[in-house]
C-alpha cells in the first residue's frame, strides 16, 4: 500500500512531523515500511498568481501577453498556452525561480517585449504529465485564489512524505489510507475523522435492478447510479495522489473508483448504463463461456468463476475485472457503480487461473468488509458528482443475502498473561480493543464484538494479537527458559567429526543445488536403468539446468571443480554432504544423505589418483572408528574401469571411490585424472559402541618379512587377509611394503612383500614359535590365493 | 723379557709439566686424540715407564715410582678429559650453528580445507540453542503439502502455495502433493507428532523457493527453525531467547527490536530486527505457536503454549561477514572457500 503523509493527515492527527518516527509507529503496529522518502517540490520560487489581463503579443501570434497579479506586484509575462483567460489562478515562476535540475527563470525579451517570468504547466513543475497548457487552479485548488503570492508548493501540499507499507495478509482492512489511519488513531489514542458519505441526489429513480443467483459466493451487491457524467480528466490532487499510490490516472470516472478504493479499501466497478441496460444478475459462469475483459483479451471462463451479467451475457468477471462491452468510454453519461462482496477463495482461484491479479482482486481475496458496500458506491458517486458533473439517482441498490453482522468472541483475561507474559486488567484490555473499534462488554470473560472489516479476528488468540500490538512488544519483559535437551545428539556429533576429518584431509566443503539438469545425468554417460537415471522431475523448474532432483552428488562436484579450475585454481579438493532424491516406497522420495568428494587438477606437480581417494576414505573410517572396513575392486560406468572401488563396511557396499572415466571428465570440461567418491552416510554417522581398552604387551615383537608370488589378478587385500588369518593370534600387524612384477616373477604374476610383527601379551615369543607362525602363514597364502613363498621359510 | 732401563721420573715430570700447555694448544678433538695417544697411549713415555717398573727390584721403591707414574698419568688424563669435553662442546655448537635454518621458510603443513560458511554459521547457531537445552532434529527436504502447509495452518488459498513460490515434484499420486519444503517449519509438526511436550528443538536444513538466482535470492538456501513448547511459555520467553541469541551471535551489545508481523502458524507473530554494523536489519520471523498448529499435531492448546522462529542462515552469514551478493556463497573458487575460516 503506497500513500502520502498528507493523505493520512485528512483522517488522523499524527502527533509527529518526523517521518522516521512515523515509520517506527507504523512498524509497532505491524505495518512494516518497505520504503519511504521525502517528496520535495521539483521547483523553487513558484508562486500563486491571478491573470488580470490577457492580450495579443504585438509582434507574435503564437504567444500572448499577460498581466499577472502575484500578490505584491503585477508582472508582465508572455505565455504560449491558450487554455486560460483573465481570472485564471495559475502557478507563476517569477524571475529567480528554479525548475527541475537548475533551469533558472530570468527576465527575457521575446520579440521586443520583456517577459518577467513563466506561467507553468504540470510537466514543467514535475507534478504530472498533463502538457496541454498551463495548470489552472481555480477548480482544482480553489483556496489558491485567496493566497496570491503564496509559495505554490504549499498549495499542492509539498513537501510531503511517501510511504510504502507492507500490509500483512491478515489485515485487508489496512489496504487503504483510512484503514491505516484507523490503526494510527488507535495507537495515538486520538479520534479518527469519520467520513461523510452523504450524497445530494436528484433526477429519476435508478432503473437498474440486481439479482444474485449465487448468494453463497456474492454475499452483497450494492450500487448507485449517476447520470449526467462528463468524462474528462480528474482534478490534479486526485491524479497526483493516485500516481503516488502507484495507480495510473485514466479518467474522472475510472479515477473516482480507484481513488475511493485507495481511500477506503473497497474496490468498485463502473458500468456504462447505456451499454448495460437496466438488469444486473450475478451467477457462476458456464464452462467455456467467454468474455472480452477491459484489457481487450478474450477469456474462457469455468463454472467456478463468478460473472456479472446483463441478465443473459457476462459483462464482468465478478471481483476480478470488468468487461469491454459495458466499459465506460469518453461518450458515457450514465454510470452504475457496483460495490459487491465476493467470496475470497473464489476470487483467488479465478484471478490466479486467469493471471489477473489486481488491486481489486488482492482486496477481495483477503476479504473486504461487506458492511462497507453501500458506502463504497456512494463515495464513488460523491466523487462523480464533485468532479464529473454527475447527478446521483435517489435510490441506491443493496441486495444483501449474506447480511454479515459483527460477531462475538469470548475473551478470558487470563489469555493475555498466558500468551504474552504480562497481566492486563479488564479496563486496559477493553481500552485497547475499543480503540481498535471492537465492542467490549462484560468483565471476565469479556464479550468482544468484532466489526465485519476484521475477518482475521475469530478466536481469543486473535484478540491477544491485537492487545500485543497496542501494548507494544517492547514493553513485555524478556525471559530465557531453559529447555530439556542434553546437548548435541550423537549423530550430529559424528557428522561434525566427519566434516572435521575431511577438512583436516585438505578438502573444502562446498554446497551445490539439490537439483540438476537432465543433461547433467546424460553427461555421466550411464545406460538407462542405472539408479542415477531415475531422477524425479521438478514440476515447475526455474530453468532446464534445474529440472530434476539430483540422484548423485557427482555432477554438482564436477561442475564446481570445472568452475574452480576455470578460474585458474591449480586444483580442486571439494566435498559436499547432502541429500539425493530417489524413488522410494512411501509418500515421499527416498532422500539419503551422502558424502561426495572430488580431487582434480594438480598438487605439488602431480595429479591425484585413486589412492588419494581411498586414503581419504581410510582416514574417515579410522577417525569414525568404523569396524570391518574394506575396499573392493568394482566397475561403475562413470568411473575408470580399472580404478574404481566399492567402499565396504561390514560386508555391505556403502559407496564408490575411484577415478572418473575420462569420457565423463571431458564432458564436464575437466582434464587429467579426477578422483571422486560418493558414500552413503547412514552407517557412518550411526552411534557406535564404546571401545574397550587393551593393555599393550610389554614384550618385544618378532619382526620378519615374507614375499609371495601370486597371479597378477589377486588383490593385495586378499593376500593380506589370508596372511593375517593364517598368522593367528600373535599377529600384531601386517603391512604391504613392496609389490612388483616383471621377468623375475614370471608372466602374469606379481610379487607382494609383507612385513609382519608378532607379539604375545605374556611373554617373548621364541624362534620356534615364530617359525611355526611363518609356516602357517605360508600354508594359508598358498591355499587361499595360490601364493608361492619367495625364498626360504 | 728384555732388559729395560728404569723409568726416568724426571723426564716424566717434565712431560707432566709441559702437558697442559700442549693440551690447551689443541684445536680439535681429532688433534687432541692424537696428543692423547702421544701422552698416555701405548707408545707414550707414561706407558713405557709403567712397563719398565718391573726392573726396579726394591718393592718399596717400585711402589713409590709406580705411584709417581700414576700421578703423572692421572694429571695428564684429567687435563685431556677437560679439554676433550670443551672441544666437543665447541664442535657441537659449531655444527649446530652450521645447521641453522631460516625458520621463516614455509612449514611442512598438512593440507587443510575449510567448512563452508553456511555450515559453520549453522553449527554456531545450533550450538547457541543446544546450550539452552534444545534438541537438534532434521527432516525431509522433499515434503508433503500437508506438513509444509496444512499442518501449519496455511490456508488452501494462501499465495505461498502457488507455483510461482513453491517448487513441486512430479512424484507420487496427485492426491498427496509432494514439494520441496519452502521452510524448515514442517519439522515443527513432525517433531511434535513424535515427541510429547515439553519440546525444545532446533532444525537446521535446506529449503527451496521458486526464486531465480540474484544478489539476494537463490532457489536453494538454508534455515534454522526453532520451537519451544512447554507449560507456561510466553512471548516474553520468545523475546528473551531471541535477544540472547542475537547477543551470542553478533556480540554482547547487540540491540534487537520486535515488529509485529503475520504468519499463519504463529500468533502473535513478529519479525526480529537487530542493530548491527550501524543499521537495523531484519533477522528472522517468530511468534507464539498458533493453537491451530497444536490441534493438528494432537497437543492440547489449553495445556501448553510455545514459540517458534525461523531464520535464514545465508542472511546471518552475509550480515556477519560483509558478503553483499548471495551468489558468493555458491562459488567454489578456492580464493572464496579459503576465506571460510
Amino acid at each position: 500500500m503506497k500513500l502520502t503523509r498528507s493523505w493520512l493527515d485528512e483522517f488522523v492527527d499524527i502527533p509527529t512531523e518526523d517521518p522516521a518516527e512515523l515509520v517506527r509507529d507504523f512498524e509497532s503496529l505491524g505495518h512494516e515500511i518497505e520504503t519511504w522518502h521525502l517528496i520535495e517540490p521539483e521547483f523553487r520560487g513558484v508562486v500563486v498568481g491571478r491573470l488580470l489581463e490577457v492580450t495579443p503579443h504585438p509582434n507574435a501570434d503564437k504567444v500572448r501577453l499577460t498581466k499577472v497579479d502575484v500578490g505584491d506586484e503585477t508582472l508582465e509575462i508572455i505565455c504560449g498556452a491558450w487554455n486560460f483567460e483573465a481570472g485564471a489562478v495559475v502557478p507563476v515562476a517569477v524571475p529567480g525561480a528554479v525548475l527541475g535540475e537548475g533551469f533558472e527563470i530570468t527576465r527575457r525579451e521575446i520579440r521586443g517585449v520583456t517577459s518577467n517570468g513563466m506561467i507553468c504547466s504540470e510537466i514543467e513543475l514535475g507534478l504530472g504529465d498533463e502538457a496541454d497548457g498551463i495548470m489552472v487552479l481555480n477548480d482544482d485548488y480553489p483556496e489558491a485564489a485567496e493566497r496570491l503570492g503564496a509559495d505554490f508548493a504549499e498549495i499542492v501540499g509539498l513537501p510531503d512524505v511517501f510511504y510504502e507499507v507492507n500490509v500483512t495478509p491478515n489485515r485487508p482492512d489496512c489496504l487503504s489510507v483510512y484503514g491505516l489511519a484507523r490503526d494510527l488513531a488507535a495507537l495515538y489514542q486520538t479520534d479518527l475523522r469519520e467520513p461523510d458519505f452523504s450524497l445530494e441526489t436528484g433526477g429519476e429513480d435508478n432503473p437498474v435492478t440486481v439479482s444474485i443467483e449465487a448468494p453463497d459466493l456474492c454475499g452483497r451487491f450494492s450500487g448507485r447510479m449517476v447520470r449526467g457524467v462528463t468524462v474528462g480528466s480528474s482534478p490534479h490532487q486526485i491524479r497526483w495522489r493516485l500516481t503516488q499510490a502507484g495507480v495510473r490516472p485514466i479518467s474522472n470516472v475510472v479515477d473516482a473508483s480507484n481513488y475511493a478504493m485507495m481511500e477506503y479499501g473497497y474496490p468498485t466497478h463502473a458500468f456504462d448504463v447505456e451499454k448495460l441496460g437496466d438488469t444486473i444478475s450475478v451467477r457462476l459462469a458456464d464452462d467455456g463461456e467467454e468474455i472480452i475483459t477491459l484489457d481487450d483479451v478474450q477469456r474462457a471462463l469455468r463454472s467456478t468463476d463468478l460473472v456479472v451479467t446483463d441478465g443473459s451475457d457476462a459483462v464482468a468477471i465478478g471481483g476480478v475485472m470488468g468487461g469491454a462491452s459495458t466499459e465506460v468510454s469518453e461518450s458515457t453519461t450514465e454510470v452504475f457503480i457496483e460495490a459487491a462482496y465476493w467470496d475470497p477463495p473464489t476470487i483467488l482461484a479465478t484471478s490466479k487461473r486467469l493471471g489477473l491479479r489486481s488491486e481489486a482482486s488482492a482486496r477481495f481475496e483477503r476479504g473486504a468488509d461487506p458492511s462497507f458496500c453501500p458506502s463504497a458506491a456512494d463515495r464513488v458517486a460523491q466523487l462523480l458528482v464533485a468532479h464529473a458533473g454527475g447527478v446521483a439517482a435517489p435510490n441506491p441498490v443493496d441486495v444483501n443475502p449474506a447480511d454479515t453482522q459483527p460477531w462475538e468472541v469470548t475473551y478470558p483475561l487470563s489469555a493475555t498473561a498466558r500468551t504474552l507474559g504480562v497481566d492486563l486488567d479488564g479496563d486496559t484490555t477493553a481500552d485497547f480493543l475499543e480503540r481498535m473499534g471492537f465492542g467490549v462488554s462484560g468483565s471476565d470473560p469479556l464479550t468482544v464484538t468484532v466489526p465485519t472489516r476484521r475477518p482475521d479476528v475469530q478466536r481469543p488468540i486473535d484478540i491477544v494479537e491485537e492487545i500485543a500490538r497496542l501494548h507494544g512488544f517492547d514493553d513485555i519483559p524478556d525471559s530465557v527458559p531453559q529447555g530439556v535437551g542434553v546437548g548435541l545428539p550423537m549423530q550430529e556429533r559424528r557428522m561434525r567429526l566427519l566434516r572435521e576429518v575431511l577438512v583436516g584431509a585438505g578438502l573444502y566443503q562446498t554446497m551445490t543445488f539439490s537439483f540438476i539438469g537432465e543433461s547433467d545425468i546424460e553427461r555421466l554417460g550411464v545406460a538407462e536403468g542405472h539408479p542415477v537415471t531415475s531422477a524425479i522431475a521438478v514440476t515447475n523448474p526455474l530453468n532446464d539446468t534445474e529440472g530434476v532432483m539430483r540422484t548423485t552428488l557427482l555432477p554438482g562436484l564436477l561442475k564446481a571443480a570445472e568452475s574452480a579450475l576455470g578460474r585458474r585454481n591449480t586444483d580442486a579438493r571439494l566435498f559436499e554432504i547432502g541429500r539425493v532424491f530417489l524413488p522410494g516406497e512411501g509418500k515421499l522420495p527416498h532422500q539419503p544423505e551422502r558424502l561426495g568428494f572430488l580431487l582434480a587438477g594438480t598438487h605439488e606437480g602431480g595429479e591425484y589418483d585413486i589412492f588419494d581417494g581411498t586414503g581419504i576414505w581410510q582416514t574417515v573410517a579410522d577417525a569414525l572408528a568404523l569396524r570391518d572396513v574394506a575396499v573392493q575392486q568394482t566397475t561403475e560406468p562413470m568411473f575408470h574401469p580399472g580404478r574404481c572401488a566399492d567402499v565396504m563396511v561390514a560386508g555391505t557396499a556403502i559407496g564408490v571411490v575411484g577415478e572418473i572415466h575420462p569420457r565423463v571428465t571431458e564432458t564436464f570440461g575437466l582434464t587429467g585424472r579426477v578422483v571422486a567418491a560418493e558414500i552413503d552416510l547412514g552407517l557412518l554417522t550411526m552411534p557406535r559402541d564404546p571401545w574397550t581398552y587393551r593393555t599393550p604387551s610389554p614384550f618385544p615383537p618378532v619382526i620378519f618379512d615374507m614375499a609371495f608370488t601370486v597371479d597378477a589378478s589377486v588383490p593385495a587385500a586378499e593376500v593380506l587377509a589370508s596372511a593375517t588369518q593364517g598368522g593367528g593370534e600373535f599377529v600384531e600387524s601386517v603391512d604391504v611394503f613392496d609389490v612388483f612384477s616383471g621377468a623375475s616373477v614370471g608372466e602374469g604374476k606379481k610379487s607382494i612383500a609383507l612385513r609382519f610383527a608378532l607379539r604375545a601379551p605374556d611373554r617373548t615369543l621364541t624362534d620356534e614359535e615364530a617359525g611355526e607362525v611363518r609356516r602357517s602363514i605360508a600354508a594359508a597364502v598358498s591355499s587361499d590365493v595360490a601364493g608361492e613363498l619367495r625364498g626360504e621359510l | 723379557m728384555s732388559e729395560q732401563p728404569p723409568p726416568d721420573l724426571e723426564e716424566l715430570r717434565q712431560l707432566a709439566a709441559g702437558a697442559p700447555e700442549r693440551i690447551a694448544a689443541t684445536s680439535s678433538t681429532d688433534e687432541l686424540s692424537d696428543l692423547e695417544t702421544q701422552l698416555v697411549g701405548r707408545a707414550s713415555l707414561v706407558a713405557a715407564a709403567r712397563r719398565s717398573l718391573g726392573s726396579i727390584e726394591d718393592p718399596k721403591e717400585r711402589g713409590a715410582t709406580g705411584k709417581a707414574i700414576n700421578d703423572v698419568a692421572v694429571s695428564i688424563q684429567a687435563a685431556l678429559d677437560e679439554r676433550k669435553s670443551a672441544l666437543a662442546s665447541a664442535e657441537r655448537d659449531a655444527a649446530l650453528a652450521n645447521d641453522a635454518v631460516d625458520v621463516t621458510l614455509p612449514g611442512k603443513a598438512p593440507l587443510r580445507g575449510t567448512h563452508h560458511v553456511i555450515q559453520s554459521t549453522m553449527d554456531e547457531i545450533v550450538d547457541i540453542f543446544v546450550a539452552l537445552g534444545y534438541d537438534v532434529a532434521s527432516g525431509p527436504e522433499a515434503e508433503t503439502a500437508f506438513y509444509n502447509f496444512d499442518a501449519l495452518n496455511i490456508p488452501e488459498t494462501h499465495p505461498s502455495r502457488l507455483e510461482s513460490d513453491t517448487l513441486y515434484l512430479d512424484y507420487g499420486d496427485e492426491a498427496e502433493e509432494v514439494l520441496l519444503r519452502t521452510h524448515t517449519s514442517p519439522m515443527q509438526a513432525r517433531y511434535m507428532e513424535e515427541h510429547q511436550p515439553p519440546a525444545y528443538v532446533v532444525v537446521p536444513g535446506r529449503v527451496f523457493r521458486a526464486d531465480a538466482v540474484d544478489a539476494t535470492h537463490a532457489p536453494v538456501f538454508h534455515q534454522i527453525e526453532g520451537l519451544a513448547v512447554d507449560d507456561g511459555i510466553t512471548l516474553g520467553d520468545l523475546k528473551g531467547t531471541l535477544a540472547h541469541f542475537a547477543k551470542e551471535f553478533f556480540g554482547p551489545g547487540t540491540e534487537v527490536k520486535f515488529i509485529p508481523h503475520y504468519f499463519p502458524f504463529t500468533e502473535p507473530s513478529a519479525e526480529m530486527h537487530a542493530y548491527t554494523n550501524g543499521r537495523w536489519i531484519e533477522l528472522l520471523g517468530c511468534g507464539m505457536v498458533n493453537p491451530a498448529v497444536f490441534e493438528h499435531v494432537g497437543y492440547d492448546p489449553d495445556a501448553v503454549t510455545g514459540f517458534a522462529f525461523g531464520m535464514g542462515v545465508e542472511r546471518m552469514a552475509m550480515v556477519r561477514h560483509g558478503i553483499t551478493d548471495l551468489r558468493t556463497l555458491l562459488d567454489s573458487d578456492r580464493r572464496v572457500l579459503e576465506q571460510y575460516k
